[in-house]
């Protein structure tokens, strides 16, 4: 019952910016020079039909929370759903997803000032999903498309974004549902969910996929470890994969005692080390509640089992902040109400948890 | 008492055609002293007003000259200033929905003519899809009404009626046409006729056949006032419609009426680029035939509702067909005592319907079920200033059982003189809405065992009438109500959208209502002015998280509501202003985030009659949202601008 914890009492209604817990002695704390120069951006999905996703602003050492950055900043909203946010060279980029076809677009901002300073337009984005930096002054931002009137997939595309210009230079189709977007060296694996059981590698000097590799269906990218291997979740197992070789190094079903459970949300900790993920069900015997926690695996281990739960939650998403290791879990009561997001310390201790916004579902930690 | 002596009635065989049936009444030890024999008479019941038993409850008749001024309109932009009732915009010419005093979309019955036109799939209607060519004659009625109306009557209904206008001898045409902002057009033609025979029958017919396109050719992508900044969407809406209606009616008063409306509409997101193009094509085909037979009234009706939305090219659409046949009978019985004030009127009455649904999205190929209705009314007027009346319902199913709908209300007139009238009146009512058939039957996510939610609504209120003079009258009108509604249905999320009987909302407020009317020679001007306080708000606890959310105003339900219509009638010249607030309303059930912001809406009408040898002609100049005002629809686009709106209409 975290939301009885004193925490929760100062939360007032109404004011975009809290300052937490007695600040007495924190006065030798420097003031960032932009408000939004160090900190975690919280990527609040919203709900679809309301077109409300937004950035959530959290500054850990003053514990400072602003709500709606883009909002505050520009005047306008997010007019749509928000998938991620990721910064290249001082810019940063936000995927809007509208429920209106052809109303889709990606937001550009100055990264510390979260003004915004362009915007790719609807005719070159739709489905717009996330975002991984391709170089110097460059991102690639991974599109569905639109659906096909039976709602199955069109082959999804990568937009590359010259972040000098503000505009879109290229687009290069990949797999159906383009999902996720992984940088390891001069490369840019690609996730999805579209149906397809291939990962493709995107070099980012030709801006031209380079090889796919079947990997199984709907690949789901976590990350990469501290032995430099890639991990991925695609046809219901992890797969442990080999990225000099290009191949696939090991398949480890995730052993549960409830059937039909699914992994998702994924989270590599600080030390690459240990993999975090949600393992949910619709429970046919409690009228379909969701259902699910958060376990743990380490990526040396030989089998997985999601018996004893790293966090007895269920979460929307997970983030890992690559300086403190602590662990950030979004939490979402409905899609209609402000969800929290829970910080648990590496070893899963509960530290606090803060108010965000409609559907806490990703991360940004800078 | 002379009520309860009504038990012993014994009625004398009626002549068919006497439209006064006589009865005799013994009463008890009086039989003895034949001066004391009391005469009742049950008398004819005329027109057959669809609130005569709603008494208690706050009922407003819409003046049929501003629906016809506004005939171009649809029900959702009409309505909303005419009554504070809060409308949920999808965008221009786009879903409309409705929250009556503070409740859910589906908790206003829609009649028409008598016939709950709400859609059987989800349970509501769109506004949007009703123009106010489809009738007649409107009345809002407000708060609970299940008794009288059945289902779906928990925060208020809308009574539309067709009626003819019998004293409009011959054969009228009419045709009229309007043009607007953004390439938005609207045309109807049409034609009335009545008829005497010789033998006294009378006939009246009506036929009107409508359509409107709205390009909605926004010149801007997007509106903004400095504060915030809404994108415009793309949108193309069009609908036709059909309206037939055909009266026979006897000297004696006993009619046979036929009412056709069909309608289609055809709204089209994106309508330029196929690949981001989505449409949804919904159209109704409405029969009803009603008999009124004496004080006997039967009604059978076949209502059929059509959706199919699709993307891009359209080809394979999912479709939604349900069907609805209706039979209805009542009875109404007025006893009225010779030399006693007062009357006793009693209805008792059943309906039956079947429905038969084929919706793609159900796992169940054909549904059909069948429901009933059977119900007992009685109003019983004691005295010139006291009316009160008892009315029951019980709604029947084979599939789920549905609350016993009781309500009481009465209406005392505490100042009764010629130049002023104070009535206090109030009404306690049991409310019910049964299950839609989506939240029954829709795969996977739907609940046959879903139970209909049940409200319980208590209203008091004070209306004072005064003519301040000869030229200048008054009224002044307050109500309050408590409106509690349980096993409210929610789509529950944390389910993945299962839907379950899990919300209790209490919906409590306030309604305050002006009118002035002056009347000089050839001037006559008014104002009306509505005033809405609603407080609505779920109770129950049902997990952890809802404590951010109970007690806090539902979503989308403005707390304050003024609307406001000021006309000036000078010769043929009309000219109406009407105003519109709403309060900011949340989009988050905990209020967190930001708001739509409170609003303000300024139109007016202007127009002006002229005759031409035989033809009639009005000429219509609307201009609408005045002030420029940027308010955002549901999606978060903008609602359109300042927009004009020239129309003719002639009649010959």
């Amino acid at each position: 019952m975290y939301f009885k914890s004193p925490f929760f009492k100062f939360l007032t209604l109404g004011a975009l910016v809290l300052v937490l817990n007695s600040c007495s002695d924190d006065t030798t704390e420097p003031v960032p020079s932009q408000p939004f120069d160090k900190g975690l951006f919280i990527i609040n999905a919203g709900n679809f039909g309301d077109n409300n996703g937004s950035i959530t602003f959290f500054e850990p050492t003053l514990k400072m929370i602003s709500y709606d950055i883009f909002q505050t900043q520009n005047t306008r909203s997010l007019a749509g759903g928000a998938r991620d946010y990721v910064e290249v060279d001082g810019k940063g980029l936000i995927p809007v997803d509208n429920m209106t076809p052809g109303k889709d677009l990606v937001e550009i901002v100055t990264a510390g000032t979260f003004k915004s300073v362009g915007t790719i337009p609807s005719t070159e984005v739709e489905n717009p999903r996330y975002v991984a930096k391709a170089g110097a002054n460059k991102a690639y931002v991974s599109c569905w498309d639109t659906f096909n009137e039976d709602y199955s997939y069109k082959p999804g595309y990568l937009v590359v974004v010259d972040l000098v210009t503000n505009k879109v230079t290229k687009k290069i189709v990949v797999e159906k549902g383009a999902e996720k977007l992984l940088v390891s060296g001069s490369e840019v694996i690609v996730g999805s969910v579209g149906g397809d059981k291939t990962i493709t590698f995107i070099n980012t000097q030709t801006d031209a996929p380079a090889r796919s590799v079947e990997v199984g269906i709907n690949p789901d990218l976590i990350g990469i470890d501290a032995n430099g291997k890639l991990w991925l979740y695609a046809g219901g197992e992890l797969v442990k994969f080999n990225l000099s070789s290009k191949t696939v190094e090991s398949r480890i079903k995730i052993v549960s005692p409830v059937a039909g459970k699914s992994a998702g949300n994924f989270a590599m900790s600080k030390d690459k080390q240990t993999v975090f993920y949600v393992n949910s069900f619709y429970d046919p015997a409690d009228g379909y509640k969701l259902k699910g926690e958060t376990y743990s695996f380490g990526v040396n281990d030989a089998t997985v089992l999601a018996i004893k739960p790293f966090i007895n939650r269920l979460f929307t998403g997970l983030g890992v902040d690559p300086s403190t290791g602590i662990l950030y879990a979004g939490f979402t009561p409905s899609y209609k109400q402000a969800g929290y997001v829970i910080r648990y310390q590496p070893n899963g201790t509960l530290i606090d948890s803060l108010k965000a916004e409609i559907a806490p579902s990703g991360f940004f930690f800078k | 008492m002379a009520g309860i002596c009504l038990l012993s009635v014994r009625a004398v065989a009626a002549e068919k055609y006497d439209s006064t049936v006589a009865f005799t009444l013994s009463v008890g030890s009086d039989t003895l002293n034949p001066e004391k024999v009391r005469q009742l008479e049950e008398v004819r019941v005329h027109g057959f007003s669809p609130d005569r038993f709603m008494v208690g409850l706050k009922v407003q008749r819409i003046d049929s000259a501003l629906l016809s001024a506004y005939q171009f309109q649809t029900l959702a932009d009409f309505l909303q200033y005419q009554s504070p009732v809060a409308f949920k915009s999808y965008g221009s010419g786009q879903l409309a929905s409705i929250a009556f005093r503070g409740t859910s979309a589906s908790h206003t019955a829609v009649l028409w003519n008598g016939i709950n036109i709400n859609s059987p799939t989800v349970g509501q209607t769109d506004f949007s899809t009703i123009p106010l060519l489809g009738f007649d004659k409107m009345a809002i009625q407000y708060g609970s009404a299940a008794s009288c109306v059945g289902t779906d009557a928990v925060g208020g209904s809308l009574l539309l009626h067709s009626e003819p206008d019998w004293k409009q001898h011959g054969l009228n045409f009419t045709a009229g046409i309007q043009y607007g902002s953004f390439d938005n057009y609207n045309g109807r033609v049409g034609l009335r006729f009545v008829r005497n025979t010789q033998k006294g029958i009378q006939l009246s017919g009506k036929t009107l056949l409508y359509g409107s396109r709205f390009n909605n050719h926004f010149k801007e992508t997007e509106r903004s006032n400095g504060k915030q900044t809404y994108p415009m969407e793309p949108s193309e809406t069009r609908q036709m419609g059909l309206v037939q209606d055909l009266y026979l009616k006897q000297k004696n008063g006993d009619y046979v009426s036929f009412h056709l409306w069909l309608t289609d509409n055809n709204l089209t997101i994106q309508p330029d680029v196929i690949q981001f193009l989505e449409r949804t094509q919904t159209s109704a085909s409405r029969f009803l035939l009603n008999y009124q037979w004496g004080n006997t009234n039967f009604k059978t009706a076949f209502v059929r509702d059509i959706i199919d939305y699709g993307k891009a090219d359209f080809l394979t659409p999912s479709h939604s067909q349900t069907d609805r046949y209706i039979a209805r009978a009542e009875h109404e019985l007025l006893f009225k005592k010779t030399f006693v004030p007062g009357q006793t009127n009693l209805k008792i009455g059943g309906e039956f319907v079947h429905y038969v649904a084929l919706v793609d999205g159900y796992s169940i190929n054909a549904i059909e079920e069948n429901r009933g209705d059977a119900f007992v009314l009685l109003r019983q007027t004691f005295s010139s200033r006291l009316t009160a009346s008892i009315n029951l319902r019980q709604a029947l199913s084979s599939k789920y059982k549905v609350p016993f709908t009781p309500s009481f209300g009465f209406e005392y007139l505490v100042i009764s003189k010629t130049d002023k009238k104070l009535k206090w009146s109030g009404n306690i009512a049991r409310s019910y809405r049964l299950p839609t058939l989506n939240e029954r039957y829709w795969a996977v996510l739907g609940n046959p065992d879903i139970r209909p939610e049940n409200g319980f609504n208590k209203e008091l209120g004070l209306n004072l009438e005064q003519n301040l003079s000869e030229k200048l009258s008054g009224n002044l009108g307050v109500n309050a109500y408590h409106n509690l509604i349980d096993d409210w249905t929610y789509w529950n999320p944390d389910k993945g959208y299962r839907v379950e009987n899990l919300q209790q909302v209490l919906a409590k407020g306030a309604e305050f209502s002006l009118g002035i009317k002056y009347q000089h020679g050839h001037l006559s001007s008014g104002l009306t002015s509505q005033y809405a306080y609603n407080h609505t708000s779920q109770q129950r606890v049902y997990d952890a998280y809802a404590v951010d959310i109970v007690g806090k105003q539902l979503i989308y339900v403005p707390l304050h509501t003024l609307t406001n219509n000021a006309f000036v009638r000078w010769k043929n010249w009309f000219l109406n202003v009407q105003g519109l607030y709403y309060s900011e309303r949340y989009i988050t059930f905990d209020h967190s985030g930001r708001p739509f912001p409170p609003y303000f809406l300024l139109n007016t009408l202007l127009s002006t009659s002229l005759k031409l040898g035989k033809v009639q002609g009005q000429v219509n100049l609307q201009a609408n949202n005045l002030t420029d005002t940027v308010y955002p629809s549901v999606k978060k686009n903008a609602m359109p601008g300042r927009n004009f709106n020239i129309g003719l209409v002639l009649n010959f």
